[in-house]
């Protein structure tokens, strides 16, 4: 039984409480009579519901009501964890499916950054290699043609002191081979050959 | 300016070669003057030792057979090396390396016959000149080298060098 059905067990116990004290009251003819008659029946009736609603029935009823309560409680609990696990699960599995799908996303985009990086870098390496590659043609060939510059302005310049160079070499190679006995005939006649230059300019003096 | 007639009789010897020999020939004959007009105050009869005369000393003294125990010789000989000291020309020549004393000799015996006989000579090192030599007068400049030579012949070695070289 519910707790609705001993309610209204007790609202029908009261009703024909009060019924049967108003048909007492009608009865009775003077007021005086009537008077004593209310308080015979309100007394009767209270002394009656003391008797029905003791301290047993009502301590019965508390404690019925009190199981009853405990069992709703229960299974509304039960209920409740059911729900709740219920709904953890599907939580679990709704924020496992997002979080997936979000990791997915972002590990596309972040593979999609990666393979955009690495073709910028290898474009840029090929680029760099490429202007590199130009650089070195250019060196290359500027330092083709300062070499071939220094070359030719060598050789000029060994031409122009072609003889100075052989005479340089002549002289070093000779010049103490030759002993200073042996050139005397020559230094003889040089200055025989350039006597009167000698001797006028120590005539003339200073 | 030339040596004066009386001085102009006497002769360098061949070993007074540059102005250096001079000064100390002179040097040399001023001391003895010295040391003999000292020797000439000295009381008679004390003995005294002549100072050694050097090779340069000797031979001038020989050449020219002069007493220098005599002052008049001895005042003409320090007159005639002042003058040359003073006025004697001289030559400035280089060589390739340092002459022999022979060398020299030579050079200086040809030179005062032929050139001046008083002349003196000054002798450089031009090691690079290779061989010849370069001298140099009170105003003039004759080099004689085999450096010259080959510098005043250098265009014909120029051309005969390029002739070789487009012949290989």
């Amino acid at each position: 039984m519910s707790i609705w059905g001993l309610v209204l067990i007790l609202v029908a116990i009261g009703a024909a409480a009060a019924s049967f004290i108003w048909l007492a009251l009608t009865l009775n003819g003077s007021p005086r009579k009537a008077k004593d008659s209310t308080d015979a029946l309100t007394h009767g009736a209270e002394q009656d519901v003391e008797r029905i609603f003791n301290e047993e029935f009502r301590e019965e009823l508390r404690n019925r009501g009190r199981l009853h309560f405990e069992k709703i409680i229960g299974e509304n609990a039960m209920f409740l964890q059911q729900d709740l696990r219920l709904t953890t699960s599907e939580l679990n599995e709704y924020m496992k499916s997002e979080i997936t799908q979000k990791l997915q996303e972002e590990f596309a985009k972040y593979e999609q950054s990666i393979t955009d990086a690495k073709t910028l870098a290898l474009e840029s390496i090929s680029k760099t290699q490429e202007a590199i590659e130009e650089q070195r043609q250019i060196m290359g060939s500027q330092l083709l043609k300062e070499i071939d510059t220094e070359k030719q302005r060598l050789v000029k310049r060994f031409e122009d002191n072609m003889a100075d160079i052989v005479n340089h070499y002549v002289l070093m190679a000779i010049g103490d081979q030759i002993d200073l006995s042996d050139q005397l005939e020559f230094i003889l006649s040089d200055l025989d050959a350039n006597k009167e230059a000698i001797i006028k300019d120590i005539s003339d003096g200073a | 300016m030339a040596p004066n007639q009386a001085d102009a009789i006497l002769e360098l010897p061949l070993s007074v070669v540059s102005r250096v020999d001079v000064g100390r020939l002179l040097r040399e004959v001023e001391a003895l003057d010295s040391f003999l007009k000292q020797s000439a105050i000295r009381e008679p009869g004390t003995p005294i030792k002549l100072p050694r005369t050097s090779r340069l000393l000797d031979e001038m003294v020989q050449n020219n057979k002069l007493n220098v125990l005599h002052e008049d010789s001895r005042q003409r000989l320090t007159s005639f090396l002042e003058e040359v000291r003073n006025h004697a020309p001289t030559l400035h020549m280089s060589f390739s390396a340092d002459p022999s004393p022979a060398f020299t000799q030579r050079l200086i015996t040809w030179l005062r016959s032929e050139i001046h006989p008083i002349v003196l000579l000054q002798v450089g090192l031009q090691p690079n000149i290779g061989a010849g030599s370069v001298v140099r007068t009170t105003n003039k400049y004759f080099d004689f080298s085999l450096r010259s030579r080959f510098k005043q012949k250098g265009d014909v070695l120029t051309q005969l060098l390029k002739e070789g070289s487009v012949a290989q």
